[in-house]
């Protein structure tokens, strides 16, 4: 009798698409889109899950961005496209080119170029605004293997600003779909059930011991990815 | 009776020749850029014998500016071959004619038969044509029997008159004008339809869209739309033209609505079983009006390298991604920028030109005591110009104490510190 009870909830929550937050296991591993760095993807089983909203959070210079450059490059290696909604405009093709991305394969949204730490308040609303509109076209067209939303410069209180609905709405059009759409801001934003939060923390790796040898080099980053139910502390791994 | 032209010049405009034929019969068959056929029968009931005919063809030719040679004949072989020899009768050596029919890939086995019709002693058509064809095939095999229906003046099959090109032109006169897009929405869709139905039936896709507008002022508003793959969804169609109507909005009321269709053959997909699925050129096109519509039309596309030492330069491409087999290419590690691109001015204190503090105009960038530098790098560029976009400047790498790395850059000319941008 219970049993039945609970096929029959089982069954009405697959019918309005709600059955992901039922407790039982599927059938088989969710695809996944690699990160690029291996042990980040041994962490996340394997890499970013399709079909997902995940986020790269972290505070300014703590390699979020080299994160997400990774992921793209990984992704466009695969023969995949990527659509990179680029809030502000910070986006500089000629170093994701050095990190191995194959720009013929990203769709690149610039917002408009406003200097975010100066600009006025409702500049900076209209352009989080705008984006969010073209995160949604890109995720519902289908089809990209990556739709990053980079709001990393972007203040959380102009985040937080928006219905929290947002960002519900945003998994919904995104589950099934074998798209992993990637959030890089500042702190946690809006990520799926079933979606990772990698909290980034970097120091620079500089290289040379005289003035004119002296180099940044990358990031040595310590991560923590945050799931539903467990945090796991990775690294540290360069980038 | 068959008629055939053969263009003189190849630096004709490209369907004179066609134009040409088409007005002296419907029946038109085009082999290759120079060569048309047509059928003559009934044009002596019109114009009169045949010489009349042809210099009637002539006239026309001449006065469309298309510098051509006519043959009128009982068959198309004869009027090709009469028309490339360029006389009414052949004479000495006119078996060499006889490679005008076939083409140039087939120019050396013909040019071994003719050889030997040569060795034998036949030098015109009638001399080949008075052998029999049954010795000749006995003799020369398949070609021997082309070349010999070929002197003889035997046409191989019918003519197969071309298609006269078909204008996708749709149009609607309104009986009240229309303002706004959401109405004129309605009637795209009506005119897409019927389009989208056309474009089926003839097997073709649309590559250009021309909107008109004729608007209550009497002047025309004008759209025309590049696709970037053939379509005939009417839907996407309606969508790309109301996308780009809303960018480009008619400045009066709405009297008549036409859209004519460019269009090229019907595209044929093949998916592969090894790459990605890829969205199809209809998505991809849709997806990027709409966020030309949103974002502008400049600020969506494909990111390309500039072939310039300013690092700041950024260039945008159409983004037209191509299947591509999955690579395992080593990646470089490196730093990535978050490019400023309007650099935010600082105030640097320096010690021996190196900076050692940097305080940010803006407070939500957050100054500090710079722990670490590298540079500075010297780069100047179009300072043989006088435009706004020459540089010359010292750029350095620094990491502030509170863990924010900056590229800062510091302008020759007149000393002004900036934030470039921020590692990340």
């Amino acid at each position: 009798m219970a049993s039945s009870a609970v096929f029959k909830l089982e069954s009405l929550l697959e019918a309005r698409k709600l059955d992901r937050t039922l407790a039982r296991e599927p059938a088989s591993p969710p695809p996944v889109q690699p990160t690029g760095i291996a042990s980040l993807d041994a962490v996340l089983e394997g890499g970013w899950r399709q079909g997902e909203v995940s986020e790269v959070v972290g505070p300014r210079s703590s390699g979020r961005t080299s994160l997400l450059v990774a992921t793209m490059a990984s992704a466009t290696a695969g023969g995949g496209i990527v659509g990179l909604v680029d809030t502000v405009d910070r986006f500089d093709p000629a170093g994701a080119a050095r990190a191995g991305v194959d720009l013929d394969r990203v769709l690149w949204v610039r917002g408009p170029q406003i200097g975010v730490e100066q600009a006025r308040a409702t500049l900076v609303d209209r352009a989080v605004h705008q984006a969010l509109r073209a995160v949604d076209l890109l995720v519902r067209a289908g089809g990209f293997t990556v739709v990053a939303f980079d709001v990393a410069d972007i203040p959380p209180r102009y985040l937080r600003g928006l219905p929290h609905t947002t960002w519900m709405r945003l998994a919904h059009v995104n589950a099934g779909q074998p798209t992993v759409c990637l959030l890089v801001g500042e702190a946690a934003i809006g990520r799926s059930a079933r979606g990772a939060t990698v909290e980034l923390d970097a120091a620079g790796r500089w290289t040379g011991t005289s003035p004119q040898s002296r180099r940044l080099t990358g990031f040595n980053i310590r991560a923590r990815m945050r799931e539903a139910r467990h945090a796991v502390d990775v690294g540290p791994f360069e980038l | 009776m068959f008629c055939c032209l053969v263009l003189e010049t190849p630096a004709s405009p490209p369907g004179a020749l066609a134009d040409v034929a088409r007005a002296c019969s419907p029946r038109v068959e085009l082999i290759g850029d120079r060569v048309a056929v047509f059928d003559a029968r009934g044009l002596g009931r019109v114009l009169g014998p045949r010489d009349d005919i042809v210099l009637a063809v002539r006239r026309l030719a001449v006065e469309r500016g298309v510098p051509i040679r006519v043959a009128i004949a009982p068959t198309a072989t004869a009027a090709q071959i009469l028309a490339h020899a360029g006389t009414k009768e052949i004479k000495d050596t006119g078996s060499l004619f006889l490679k005008c029919l076939f083409s140039e890939t087939d120019s050396r086995c013909l040019d071994d038969t003719l050889d030997i019709f040569r060795r034998w002693g036949l030098r015109t058509c009638g001399d080949i044509a008075r052998l029999p064809r049954a010795d000749v095939a006995a003799r020369l095999g398949a070609w021997g029997i082309a070349l010999h229906q070929a002197a003889c003046g035997e046409d191989t099959g019918p003519l197969v008159p071309m298609q006269e090109a078909r204008r996708f032109l749709e149009r609607i006169d309104l009986e009240w004008p229309i303002e706004g897009l959401e109405p004129l929405a309605f009637v795209l869709a009506r005119l897409c339809d019927g389009h989208a139905l056309a474009l089926e039936r003839a097997d073709r896709g649309a590559v250009t869209v021309t909107t008109r507008l004729t608007l209550v002022t009497r002047t025309v508003h004008e759209r025309v739309l590049h696709v970037p793959a053939p379509m005939r969804d009417a839907r996407v169609l309606r969508t790309l033209i109301v996308l780009d109507l809303e960018s480009h909005p008619p400045a009066a009321g709405i009297d008549a609505v036409e859209i004519e269709l460019g269009v090229v053959p019907g595209r044929i997909a093949q998916g592969s079983l090894l790459t990605r699925t890829l969205p199809t050129p209809e998505t991809l096109t849709t997806l990027i009006a709409r966020l030309g519509a949103l974002m502008g039309e400049s600020r969506v596309g494909a990111p390309s390298l500039v072939d310039s030492h300013d690092a700041r330069a950024v260039a945008m491409t159409r983004f037209a991604p191509g299947d591509a087999e999955p690579r395992n290419e080593p990646r470089h590690s490196g730093t990535c920028l978050r490019r400023l691109r309007f650099p935010l001015a600082a105030v640097v204190t320096t010690e021996h030109g190196a900076p050692i503090a940097v305080t940010p105009s803006a407070r939500s960038l957050p100054g500090g005591a710079v722990i670490d530098r590298a540079g500075p790098w010297r780069s100047s560029g179009r300072w043989w110009t006088d435009d706004r976009r020459q540089w010359d400047r010292d750029d350095w790498d620094v990491e502030l104490n509170h863990g924010a790395r900056l590229r800062l850059s510091r302008d020759r000319a007149t000393g002004q510190w900036a934030v470039a941008g921020i590692f990340d």
